[in-house]
């Protein structure tokens, strides 16, 4: 070994030591990781305990008014036709909503086993968002809204334009847009639904004027069962699943979804999905799959 | 075990199959990892098909991410009545397909193969084969009463035109 002279050995320590330097803060940076993942999973604990809560509200509550409300049905006498009526009312949406958080849940579960498969159809799409938005008319004649809808691109040069993609996925993914512009916008409001095809991606926003949302919660609002206001209130119902259903929805069609919101007029959200055509992901093989042909080399 | 009907399945990317019935399961994979997990007792089988390697929290817990898709395909191994012991593993897929970044961080494919390899590894599961990496993409088909897995190359073209990540 060759001997070193001062300088040299001086020179040596320094890049030891900076390498020494570097390493400590590549710890530190992991550790910062560490602490926040950590954070993270603390959530998720809080956030399971809130959910069992959640759903005593949302699931058992409405069940008991239906009960309760039906019951009175049955009890009424045939004079009072008004009463029944509202009653009947009543049960339509404690079970509509029902229908829809439940929905949420068994799809959430579908996703998570990864056994959510893609269908795909030819899909007249304004024919889907106008049955959307049909559905929800107690909701919207409850919060006395006005739904704007309006379609562009290649709607108008063809009112009812094809577009090939999963209609029961895309049929959630607005439910839940929908849904969540209902719940957040304020009473006699407007709410604006633009539909655009072009270049085979099908896009759709759903903008409502009720609250906003501050850019650091834009991040957190597709995490699943994050709400940003945790109260248990009439106006806050729900699991916080809608937006991380949507979300991974939109993953397995390779679509995305933005949100806008700074301006203090309300949340826009913007879902967009190609055309099944235009993806290529499975190459030159159909959905369900053709044979392949193999040789004795090709064997694992 | 002649005249029983095999079920044939194409695997969609962020899903999972596997049964306890004889099924050939084939799926086409860019940067995209698939483990195959064989029980060589009982002859059965399952495949998953993630896309990134972890789950950051974001959207649902999906097995479109790898630590999630290899932890739910061992458990539905084992429901199926597999034995942890019992099951060996294939890997396949990782190519680089996107051509982004020199930097071997920005090398999806290649995280998402040391991923499995390493999960499998604290699972005590054996990699019996692989094949993994490389500039193509595959198609892969799994035979799960012989645990036999066919594979084939196919042309280095974009396999995600329309991905963003």
């Amino acid at each position: 070994m060759k001997a070193l002279s001062d300088d040299e050995l001086l020179e040596e320590l320094k890049r030891r030591l900076s390498i020494n330097h570097k390493t400590i803060k590549d710890c530190n940076d992991l550790i910062k990781q560490l602490v926040f993942t950590n954070k993270k999973l603390e959530e998720s604990e809080k956030v399971i305990s809130h959910f069992i809560s959640n759903v005593t509200n949302e699931i058992i509550n409405p069940f008991a008014s239906i009960l309760g409300l039906s019951n009175n049905i049955v009890l009424s006498k045939p004079n009072d036709i008004d009463k029944i009526k509202s009653m009947a009312t009543l049960i339509n949406s404690e079970a509509f909503n029902l229908d829809f958080q439940l929905n949420n849940i068994f799809i959430a579960a579908k996703l998570e086993a990864g056994e959510a498969i893609v269908d795909i159809y030819n899909v007249n799409i304004k024919d889907l968002v106008n049955s959307i938005i049909d559905s929800f008319k107690n909701e919207i004649k409850k919060k006395k809204l006005i739904i704007n809808t309006e379609f562009l691109g290649a709607f108008k040069k063809n009112t009812n334009p094809n577009f090939k993609t999963d209609p029961n996925k895309v049929r959630v993914i607005i439910i839940n847009l929908l849904s969540n512009a209902i719940k957040f916008s304020n009473d006699a409001s407007e709410i604006e639904i633009k539909c655009s095809i072009d270049d085979d991606l099908f896009t759709i926003s759903v903008k409502d004027h009720g609250i906003d949302i501050d850019k650091k919660d834009q991040k957190i609002i597709f995490d699943r069962f994050k709400r940003l206001d945790n109260s248990i209130n009439d106006k806050n119902r729900g699991h916080g699943l809608g937006l991380s259903v949507s979300k991974s929805l939109l993953d397995i069609l390779n679509g995305k979804i933005d949100v806008m919101s700074d301006n203090k007029l309300g949340t826009t959200f913007i879902a967009t999905i190609p055309d099944n055509n235009s993806n290529n992901e499975i190459g030159d093989f159909s959905n369900t799959g053709n044979d392949f042909l193999f040789n004795d080399k090709e064997k694992f | 075990m002649t005249n029983e009907h095999i079920i044939k399945h194409y695997l969609q990317p962020t899903s999972i199959f596997a049964s306890d019935k004889t099924s050939i399961i084939q799926t086409i994979l860019g940067s995209c990892v698939s483990v195959c997990l064989w029980d060589k007792k009982l002859h059965i089988g399952g495949m998953n098909h993630y896309m990134l390697p972890f789950w950051n929290g974001i959207g649902l817990a999906t097995p479109k991410y790898g630590n999630i898709a290899i932890e739910k395909l061992i458990d539905k191994m084992i429901s199926y009545g597999s034995l942890k012991k019992d099951i060996v593993a294939k890997v396949f897929g990782g190519g680089k397909i996107i051509m982004t970044s020199q930097n071997k961080t920005f090398q999806i494919g290649s995280q998402n193969v040391l991923l499995a390899f390493e999960m499998l590894k604290n699972e005590k599961i054996p990699i019996v084969s692989d094949n993994t990496g490389g500039d193509f993409g595959r198609k892969i088909q799994f035979h799960t009463n012989t645990g036999v897995v066919l594979h084939k190359y196919i042309e280095n073209k974009p396999i995600f035109p329309t991905k963003t990540h």
